[in-house]
């Protein structure tokens, strides 16, 4: 029973160090990229690919991954996302032209990791890292696990200091709340954008990197459904609250684990509709929400 | 004379109160107004004068008070019921559609009371309607009938909202800073349309930042600050009353006078 | 001719079936609603005719009808669920629906078939049924896009305050793209169905969502031509694509990536737009945004800062 406990919160680590910064986007500037399931994958692949020509430890992989992810998503928000602001500054009516250009970026970054794993599962077996599995007491561990959950919770505290904290936290919050009071106080939003983005990009890549090790391995195609538990966790914790994504994310993970192992694999996914739906039906500012949101 | 006193105001609000979020916007204001008058809320900034206009036209919710159309209580009503009742409004900012034509904008104020029902409004031709053609002649925007609302200067575009606000033919006109942004002669015709229009029996509600056309066009005023009711009377009254002279008028009136 | 109708008969059905899973998006969009249900529709269409042909042998007609008729209520009680969603909430939600109906699907035993689908529904379904249903649904929409209705859309879309105060339904229209979204997507997924005498849960899926959206989004949002335009594209470019090789799919979400930048109306836009102008419509405006004082913006600034105007403009 431990055991699933400990497998649950690693999962739910995972999808937290994922969800952390496509959360903050979403919350502060606005920005709901659809492309950062693909980021995810490609930041492995990446990854997978230099380490067949340079054996790596994991923590070098790792921050391959973070670099991978932070260049992807950067780009993204610069060469897509700011292109279409900048022709349709009302954020209201862009909505959907920057879920369209998420989509068309994530079809690009699959497209291309397709190609170059042929569709292929690929695994970081050159890496140097070797798992190995501890016994706390009356559970068995291993280190992989310890890793996510360290990366992940660490991360998410560190986040949730900065924004409550830091100068250019408190300003990525006033964006958040009022965009054009925001600038009017001087903040530079495309700035805090670009930064922002580079954030969730490098979280999204540390996630990437981590699951393969965790899994063992993992295909082209393991980004999108991550996409789709990821909007769960954010909305079920509630949109731009670092404690939300953290519960939501928790949340999930259990919930799943559980599902799998008392009833069958196929109503798996399920848990991650099922709870998006219930949730914006009951519940639509999730469990942490503001009480003002952006739209209705 | 009597048949015109004991007929109930085309609309009467009531101890008014809108509260939201901390804020009393509006805290127990009222009005009574007749037909073939035309009334001028009168304020500052942030005095609750469009929450009550909001709050009148049922796009807020009321926590205090009673609305009356026509002495019928209204104030659970939804908004689209007002307008069927022969309730018209325009907004502060200019609200046109920007896919229409001029005209087509115009039309979508008497669309509502297109003949022969859904029907027919679906298959049958689009001609504009009298209400249509009258409207955009009495507002002068006969020559840009066919323009896009981007093509307009503001002062125009101002002047389409208010013909589509006549092209359903109201009973009660309520007009929310018309004149914004327009030049002094469009101000003027602004003003003798709305008198026009009095005469013909129109009851009219209007909020207005430029006191001088308030003065001109308004057979009564109401002074509202911080929701509440501060003078009322007659346009001279209100503004030579000395609470409503220092509290607003200030500078800009003195320059004025 | 001949010869080359019935090499490409399956992509000419494609067309017009994908034309109705477009317009399933595209309907509701029109009026602002940012809703993938019809997706979700599709699937309850395809599986509802192919039950329906398998278990009773009725008619493709009746099968579709029913399937039809079935989404648009399920359609209408949906709208009633999401009411008080929108924007990007509700297109979430609707995700979730799509998505949850392939795992009812995959878990849904005999009656589904489970994960494998239901297969060997034959009906007396012909490629002329297809097209004269695509034909009937352009025209009753083509109807939509004039006149008094017209106008009304444009206003629930643009400005729903505003609509409410003049008198329009606002609501109920909302409700009825909702049914109307479920009847064009079930008739797509039941036409599909039984055309290809088969239904699996893998159909189903986010990319049926994408390639809908994609159609919408790339031909134009504003009308049946744009998703009858949208359709051919989509059904059409990937063999078209061949040529371009292995990269084909890079250049497919490049292609979106573009459409969403440059073209926010989609193609038909891009076509109307170019017609006014040569029609010499003056591109804007002598337009003055802000009014001669700025009690407007200030007044915008204090309400979102939430607070109350201390006193007179100085």
């Amino acid at each position: 029973m431990l055991e699933i406990l400990i497998n649950a919160v690693t999962l739910g680590s995972l999808y937290l160090l994922f969800a952390l910064g496509m959360s903050v986007a979403w919350g502060t500037i606005g920005i709901l990229n659809f492309a950062h399931g693909s980021t995810f994958m490609f930041s492995a692949m990446v990854a997978y690919f230099v380490v067949q020509t340079v054996t790596l430890p994991m923590w070098a992989m790792v921050l391959l991954g973070a670099a991978v992810g932070t260049v992807l998503s950067v780009l993204t928000q610069a060469l897509v996302f700011n292109l279409i602001l900048r022709r349709n500054p009302d954020l209201l009516k862009a909505e959907m032209q920057i879920v369209v250009g998420g989509i068309g970026t994530a079809s690009v970054l699959l497209a291309i990791a397709q190609h170059y794993t042929k569709s292929v599962p690929f695994g970081f077996s050159a890496s140097t890292f070797k798992v190995a599995t501890y016994q706390l007491g009356p559970v068995h561990i291993s280190n992989v696990q310890l890793v996510i959950l360290v990366a992940a919770l660490g991360l998410a505290g560190l986040a949730a200091w900065w924004l409550k904290s830091a100068r250019a936290g408190l300003a990525l919050r006033a964006i958040g709340v009022n965009p054009e009071v925001a600038s009017l106080m001087g903040v530079d939003r495309s700035r805090m954008a670009l930064g922002t983005m580079a954030a969730a990009g490098a979280l999204a890549g540390i996630a990437g990197v981590l699951l393969t090790y965790y899994l063992g391995s993992i295909a082209a195609e393991t980004g999108d459904s991550f996409l789709i538990s990821a909007f769960a966790a954010i909305i079920l914790g509630g949109i731009g609250s670092v404690a939300g994504v953290v519960t939501g994310s928790m949340i999930l993970a259990l919930a799943e684990t559980l599902v799998v192992t008392q009833l069958s694999g196929t109503w798996a996914s399920a848990v991650a509709f099922g709870l998006i739906f219930v949730v914006l039906l009951f519940l639509p500012r999730g469990i942490f929400g503001r009480k003002e949101v952006r739209r209705t | 004379m009597t048949t015109t006193e004991t007929a109930p105001p085309v609309l009467e609000a009531e101890d008014v109160a809108v509260h939201y979020g901390g804020i009393k916007a509006v805290d127990g204001f009222g009005l009574r107004l007749p037909a073939g008058r035309i009334y001028g809320i009168l304020g500052p900034n942030g005095s609750g004068k469009s929450t009550f206009l909001a709050a009148v036209t049922r796009l807020v919710p009321l926590t205090r008070g009673r609305l009356l159309i026509d002495g019928e209580e209204y104030h659970t009503a939804p908004p689209t019921k007002l307008a069927r009742r022969g309730l018209a409004r325009t907004f502060q900012t200019v609200r046109l559609l920007p896919e229409l034509t001029v005209l087509q904008n115009v039309q979508l104020g008497a669309d509502l009371h297109a003949p022969g029902g859904r029907l027919r409004s679906w298959l049958g031709r689009d001609r504009p309607s009298e209400a249509v053609e009258e409207a955009i002649e009495r507002t002068g925007l006969g020559d840009v009938r066919d323009a896009w609302p981007t093509e307009l200067s503001y002062g125009m575009a101002r002047r389409v909202e208010i013909a589509r606000a006549l092209a359903s033919r109201p009973r009660l006109l309520l007009l929310d800073e018309p004149t914004a942004g327009m030049n002094h002669s469009e101000r003027q015709e602004v003003s003798e349309l709305m008198r026009k229009l009095r005469d013909e029996g129109l009851a009219q509600l209007i909020v207005e930042h430029d006191v001088q056309m308030m003065v001109d066009t308004c057979d009564h005023l109401v002074a509202m600050n911080s929701g509440t009711l501060v003078a009322e009377g007659s346009p001279q009254e209100v503004v030579s009353h000395p609470a409503v002279q220092e509290a607003y008028l200030g500078k800009r009136w003195r320059s004025h006078a | 001719m001949i010869g080359w109708y019935e090499a490409n008969l399956v992509l000419i059905e494609a067309t017009f079936l994908n034309f109705l899973l477009a317009l399933s998006i595209q309907v509701p969009l029109r009026l602002g609603v940012f809703s993938f249900a019809g997706v979700g529709s599709y699937g309850l269409g395809a599986y509802t005719a192919a039950i329906l042909t398998l278990r009773y042998d009725v008619p493709a007609f009746v099968a579709i009808g029913a399937a039809v008729l079935l989404a648009a209520v399920v359609g209408y009680l949906f709208s009633l669920l999401v009411a008080r969603l929108n924007g990007l909430y509700l297109a979430m939600a609707t995700i979730a629906f799509v998505l949850i109906i392939a795992v009812l699907a995959t878990n849904g035993g005999e009656l589904t078939g489970g994960a494998n689908g239901l297969y060997g529904a034959l009906s007396d379904l012909t490629t002329g049924g297809v097209v004269a249903v695509c034909v009937v649904v352009a025209v009753l929409l083509a109807l939509t896009e004039r006149g008094p209705l017209r106008r009304r859309i444009e206003a629930v879309r643009e400005d729903p305050e505003l609509s409410l105060s003049m008198g329009i339904g606002v609501v109920p229209m909302r409700q009825m793209a909702f049914a109307v979204s479920g009847a064009l997507g079930a008739c797509a997924g039941a036409m599909n169905a039984l055309l290809r005498t088969t239904v699996s849960p893998e159909e189903i899926n986010f990319h049926l969502i994408v390639l809908a959206l994609t159609m919408v989004i790339i031909g134009g949002s504003r009308s049946w031509i744009g998703a009858f335009i949208g359709s051919v594209i989509f059904t059409w470019l990937p063999s078209m694509l061949a040529s371009a090789g292995r990269w084909q799919d890079v250049v497919y979400g490049v292609i979106i990536i573009l459409a969403a930048i440059f073209m926010p109306t989609g193609l038909l836009g891009l076509v109307q737009t170019l017609y006014q102008k040569l029609r010499g419509r003056r591109s804007a405006a002598v337009t003055a945004e802000a009014p001669a004082d700025d009690t407007a913006e200030e007044r915008a600034l204090l309400q979102a800062l939430g607070g109350e105007s201390r006193g007179g403009v100085q």
